[in-house]
């Protein structure tokens, strides 16, 4: 008899599971975000769900004769979990368009569900370069960037006007950061720099002393890193003094998103690059900033995850104004040709791969009104993902990673 | 014997008509289901027999789905050769694992099980090379065979579910072998079955690979049905989902670890459309559960509860 029971229990619940799948009528536009608004990585996420609220309430309840229905799903930053939602997007929740994921990881997750379902996709912030790049699929387009793609100008930067030679450079270990460091390598190495020494340390490190007692000399650091690594590297790398003998540069998200607060008055004058600045003083970034505080309230600053969702929204139901439709093809064909002219980081179109090609801002932390914020110091205009270099030659040199590209620049890679 | 092949008779049917009757997503959501089922019964072969607590099934069952990206998606080799070279990888993992653990106890095997996986599960974010770090390895697809597209979810139900019952049919006949007899033995009384001439060690050691290899099977479906395989799989957080679907089923049963698989994946699935909290509702059913049935739902009667603890108690 138990195993009967056991039977019946079982099946109670696994009808339980069938009465969720409801049927739905199809005068609505239905937008399925994703991004991890719980777990370590939800700052990102709940950054891109302010950007997307904002988008909403400025596009209202009805858009090319459509009802828009945005939903919210929560990642939780992990690829199984975000293939799981994204199923549920498709095959429950019957979604149109899917905007996110924001991490690296689960971005990859995403375009591997995406290619397999054919979902119009919009990449928010997550910038792994292979989702444009060798891996791309047709229905897959980004609104944000990838990981090397500021960094070929923050490279060039760094070499010529900061007139640093030899680089010391600490990051944490896996794909994102070896991105940065690949695109940097290739802007600095071109523009005169000598060599980048690398040292990786595990991420969700706490203490640094050991690597901070032995850092070779070089003309500057460059911190690959963020979150509370970066914290926690930023405080000790001025305990030991060292901001006096090299000063500390920063990977893209160092200084730009969420540890300038605690870094406080230190961070000042840190110099890093990304394609948004919070410190932009243009219409189209003022009306985005004040629109997004009367919306959230003025302690939230909008970071890039912010605008990156904010804008992902924007391109998704754009598409199907310029479409007039919900047929996937006409949305994806319609995606592809995004061009926005008043994005609040500055306008951008997307190339033949589906990356945008946008401004990147050179951004040095200054206090302006009382606030410490990234503001540009110097704009590289309309940068690809592959930067200067040519897109079939750069896909056909092997992924960045820990190793790769080599650390000097006489190396014959940087001769080509 | 006319029962069983009754049960049988009804989970089978039972089955089909969950196919017939349910929506895309709740197949795939089912296929999920069955894939812990898998581990839960790896993990309760070993913790209803031997009293072993292992935290390191999901390690690999992580293990077989990472071979099966690497050589599949990576290498591209045929899938007679990637599929049976990932489930003899758990094995080798678990024949080594096996040496290290066999003489621990209680405790001491559970601090080591959990030691062994989050090394492993430390060294896929790490050794980006071998195994992509943090972005993983994708595109890994089944092929299409005879017209059927194997990575639809209904097919790989099918697919999914024939291997999962067997597998469940084939732990139960385990269980009541002479072999299923000695490891329970051995759980009662160790010096006993010892004095009585039986291989204590080597017995423990055969169940210990005996389950890496159920858990190899639940890896090769795993990452196909994913489609990309990162190291989210063998984190802590999993380790602990399938122990608790164990308890939650009952680990002593065989069919415990299916029940418990079954109703936290229903748990998750229907409450996470309505709260975001959804962890705290499932960790109170849980809670509510095993105080109320702690020797797992597979085993729950109203006699017992009506009595109270002592029954519970003396019958273990």
């Amino acid at each position: 008899m138990k195993t009967l029971k056991t039977i019946a229990i079982g099946s109670a619940s696994a009808l339980a599971v069938a009465a969720t799948v409801n049927a739905q009528a199809d005068d609505t536009l239905r937008v399925g975000v994703i991004g991890p608004t719980s777990g370590v990585f939800s700052f990102f996420g709940e950054q891109q769900r302010m950007g997307v609220e904002l988008a909403i309430e400025e596009l209202g309840d009805e858009v090319a004769g459509y009802n828009l229905e945005v939903e919210f799903y929560d990642s939780q930053g992990d690829a199984e979990v975000t293939v799981d939602q994204l199923r549920a997007m498709d095959s429950r929740d019957d979604v149109d368009i899917v905007v996110g994921p924001v991490l690296g990881g689960t971005g990859l997750a995403g375009l591997e569900w995406a290619s397999g379902s054919g979902v119009p996709t919009v990449i928010s912030y997550s910038a792994p370069e292979d989702i444009t790049m060798r891996d791309r699929v047709e229905n897959v387009v980004r609104a944000g960037w990838t990981g090397a793609q500021p960094m070929f100008a923050f490279g060039e930067y760094v070499a010529e006007e900061l007139g640093h030679e030899d680089i010391v450079m600490v990051g944490q270990d896996y794909a994102f950061p070896y991105d940065q460091l690949g695109g940097f390598m290739r802007g600095f190495c071109a523009a005169g720099g000598n060599s980048v020494e690398r040292i990786w340390h595990p991420t969700d490190t706490a203490d640094y002393s050991s690597i901070l007692a032995t850092l070779p000399q070089g003309d500057a650091v460059l911190y690959n890193g963020a979150g509370s690594d970066g914290l926690a590297f930023f405080e000790q790398y001025r305990d030991f003094g060292m901001h006096e003998r090299m000063p500390l540069l920063g990977g893209s998200n160092f200084y730009a998103v969420g540890d300038l607060p605690e870094m406080g008055e230190a961070a000042k004058g840190g110099v890093s690059a990304l394609q948004y600045a919070e410190g932009l003083e243009t219409d189209n970034f003022i009306a985005f900033r004040d629109a997004f505080w009367e919306m959230h309230g003025e302690d939230t600053m909008p970071l890039a995850p912010a605008e990156h969702g904010y804008v992902a929204l924007k391109m998704a139901v754009g598409a199907v104004d310029e479409s007039g439709s919900l047929d996937r093809d006409a949305i994806i064909s319609a995606l592809r040709d995004t061009e926005m002219e008043d994005a609040p980081r500055g306008p951008f179109h997307l190339d033949e791969y589906g990356n945008p090609v946008q401004n990147i801002y050179i951004n040095e932390v200054k206090e302006v009104d009382g606030r410490l914020k990234n503001v540009p110091i110097k704009t590289y205009e309309e940068v690809s993902q592959f930067g200067p270099y040519d897109a079939e030659e750069y896909m056909a040199s092997e992924p960045y990673s820990r190793d790769f590209p080599p650390s000097d620049c006489s190396d014959d890679f940087y001769q080509q | 014997m006319k029962r069983e092949t009754l049960v049988i008779l009804g989970v089978v049917a039972g089955l089909l008509v969950w196919l017939l009757v349910a929506g895309d997503y709740a197949v795939s959501r089912t296929n999920r289901a069955m894939i812990y089922a898998l581990m839960a019964l790896s993990f309760s072969v070993l913790a209803g027999r031997l009293g072993w607590f292992s935290l390191c099934q999901t390690t690999l069952a992580g293990v077989s789905g990472y071979v099966v990206a690497i050589l599949g998606a990576q290498h591209g080799l045929p899938y007679a050769v990637v599929i049976p070279a990932a489930i003899l990888t758990s094995m080798l993992f678990a024949v080594v694992f096996g040496v290290l653990t066999v003489r621990a106890r209680a405790v001491s095997f559970l601090m080591l099980t959990l030691a062994l996986g989050q090394m492993v599960w430390a060294l896929s974010f790490q050794w980006v090379g071998l195994t992509g770090g943090y972005n993983g390895i994708s595109g890994v697809r089944l092929p299409m065979v005879l017209g059927f597209n194997l990575n639809d979810p209904r097919v790989f139900y099918v697919l999914l579910a024939t291997c999962t019952v067997l597998i469940f049919l084939a732990v139960h006949r385990f269980y009541n072998s002479r072999f299923g007899l000695l490891l329970l033995g051995i759980q009662e009384n160790e010096q006993r079955m010892r004095a009585l001439g039986h291989p204590v060690y080597l017995a423990r050691f055969a169940a210990f690979v005996l389950a890496g290899a159920i858990a190899g099977v639940a890896g090769v479906f795993l990452v196909y049905d994913m489609g990309i395989m990162s190291p989210s799989p063998l984190s802590l957080n999993q380790a602990v989902l399938v122990l608790t679907a164990a308890v939650l089923g009952g680990y002593r049963t065989v069919w415990g670890p299916a029940l418990g698989a079954g109703i936290l994946i229903t748990l998750q699935t229907g409450v996470a459309q309505y709260t975001d909290r959804h962890m705290m509702v499932v960790g109170a059913v849980l809670a509510l559960c095993i105080l109320l049935m702690p020797r797992g739902l597979s085993e729950f009667s109203w006699k017992s509860l009506v009595r109270g603890r002592r029954a519970t108690t003396s019958s273990t």
